[in-house]
């Protein structure tokens, strides 16, 4: 049984709770070990890096830290958790001065570099395997067709290598295929869904959304399919932020595959958009 | 204020950002990729590459007051597309930093949410969801604009109500205090 280091993030324990439950359960079912960190803290997101360079550093090296201490590679579904921690465990390994630097704020804790940290779609390509997933599906999605969004970050990692095309990757697309849902090719992969401005400047958020929203329609899309709790959270929050057409429904990447085998969605009443529809469009296998 | 120093503030002022942020501002050859592909440009007072224009000019004021800087999103998408391997979003988020300390920025409600965020995490170790919002809400006087939506959230359960602290506190707020520490002595 693969092990894993499980770095949450702050969303997956407020906002998005249901997310980390349907990671958890897919999880399990393809015998993966997720043991959280132990009392990890927040990465600093974008305003550690907002006030200071060093800062943005320094708290994800204070989860990678122990991390290494536990001495398993990393997961870390939150996109933009997983920019900040992959920036900050490439550089530090590379960059003495800054691991200096960076471990002489978090002593007694030291941070080198030596584990790799992988996202939410890495875990499946990597640690479950494409085939394994098309292997275990016990319903039939073939009806459901769905965009997938990346959302703009999780391959824009500045100065390290992506783990996936910048501009087009694919990696979630074969992903959702081997689920058996059906994949509509699209351009807004990785368009900016407003991000952090939701509280501090709703109508761009709002704007921004929208037009994600409104082309994934215009495709013909039954859901959005995403890997990312911000996007997912500010799609779906689009009718209560005050658009007044039709939404469809936002999944996570997990969840598509939680249909897949186990022919239901966990969380499925915490989405704000209903995806009872989707559901009745599913076959057994 | 003589031709020739003005060409030195000028001057200053393009050393100071590439000092600031480490990226090679003076490369930039006005090839418009980072406006073309930024989702903000239409909401922003000066494209991004006219923001690096303007600091090539020396344009100190224009830059650092503009509104600009503040509807970034910090998405990268300009810094992955620049032919010239400048992080343009860095460039701004350092615009940020030196806006906030001159006291000229244009909208400084970005900054405050940072800071509250920050003070979050240097007090429970991890971000307290509705204790962040509420608190940015009170000092802006916003206290009823989102109140909907914080209701509707948290009856889908989607808003954190409890404060997640972490064990060792005072381990992050050491963090944050030496490194405030370090930053007040240069
Ligand atoms: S993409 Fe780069 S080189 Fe082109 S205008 Fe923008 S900053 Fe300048
Ligand atoms: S990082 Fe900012 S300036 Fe660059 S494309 Fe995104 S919103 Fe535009």
């Amino acid at each position: 049984m693969p092990v894993l280091s499980y770095y949450p993030g702050c969303s997956l324990k407020t906002s998005n709770r249901f997310y980390e439950k349907s990671i958890r359960d897919v999880s399990l079912f393809f015998d993966i070990e997720l043991r959280e960190i132990n009392d990890w803290s927040c990465c600093g997101a974008s305003s550690a890096s907002a006030v200071d360079d060093l800062l943005a550093y320094a708290l994800p090296a204070r989860n990678l830290a122990i991390a290494e201490t536990e001495g398993y590679h990393i997961i870390c579904p939150c996109p933009a958790c997983y920019q900040r921690l992959r920036v900050a465990n490439e550089k530090i390994r590379v960059d003495k001065g800054l691991m200096d630097e960076v471990n002489d704020a978090i002593a007694p804790l030291s941070c080198y570099g030596s584990m790799e940290v992988k996202n939410i779609i890495e875990l499946f390509t990597e640690y479950v395997g494409i085939e394994r997933i098309a292997a275990s599906i016990n319903y039939d999605l073939s009806s459901i067709a769905v965009v997938p969004y990346y959302g703009c970050v999780l391959t824009r990692s500045w100065r390290i290598k992506p783990f996936d095309d910048t501009e087009d990757p694919v990696s979630m697309d074969n992903i959702i295929s081997a689920a058996g849902a059906s994949v509509i090719s699209w351009q807004y992969k990785m368009e900016c869904c407003g991000a952090g401005k939701t509280i501090t400047d709703k109508d761009t958020t709002l704007r921004l959304s929208s037009r994600i929203m409104d082309m994934a329609l215009k495709k013909g899309a039954d859901a959005i399919v995403t890997p990312c709790p911000l996007c997912q959270l500010n799609l779906d929050l689009l009718p209560i932020m005050g658009r007044r057409h039709e939404s469809i429904p936002v999944l996570f990447i997990t969840e598509v595959i939680e249909m897949a085998i186990h022919g239901r969605i966990g969380g499925g009443r915490s989405h704000i958009v209903p995806v009872d529809g989707l559901l009745k469009k599913m076959k057994n296998a | 204020m003589k031709e020739k120093d003005k060409r030195i503030l000028k001057a200053n002022f393009l050393d100071e950002i590439t000092e600031k942020s480490r990226e090679k501002i003076s490369s930039c050859y006005q090839c418009y990729r980072c406006t073309n592909g930024c989702p903000m440009a239409e909401s922003m007072d000066i494209y991004p590459h006219k923001i690096m224009r303007y600091i090539l000019l020396g344009e100190r004021k224009k830059v650092l007051c503009s509104g600009a800087i503040w509807a970034c999103l910090m998405c990268n998408t300009c810094s992955i597309r620049c032919p010239n391997d400048i992080d343009v979003a860095h460039v701004f988020e350092t615009l940020r930093r030196i806006a906030i300390k001159d006291g000229v920025a244009a909208n400084d409600n970005l900054w405050e949410f940072e800071r509250l965020f920050l003070e979050s995490i240097k007090n429970y170790g991890r971000l307290y969801e509705l204790a962040t919002i509420l608190h940015y809400k009170l000092e802006k006087k916003e206290f009823f604009k989102d109140t909907v939506m914080g209701i509707k959230m948290m009856l889908k359960a989607r808003m954190g109500i409890l404060p997640h602290s972490i064990k060792d506190k005072r381990h992050i707020k050491g963090v944050f205090e030496k490194i405030e520490k370090g930053r007040s002595e240069v």
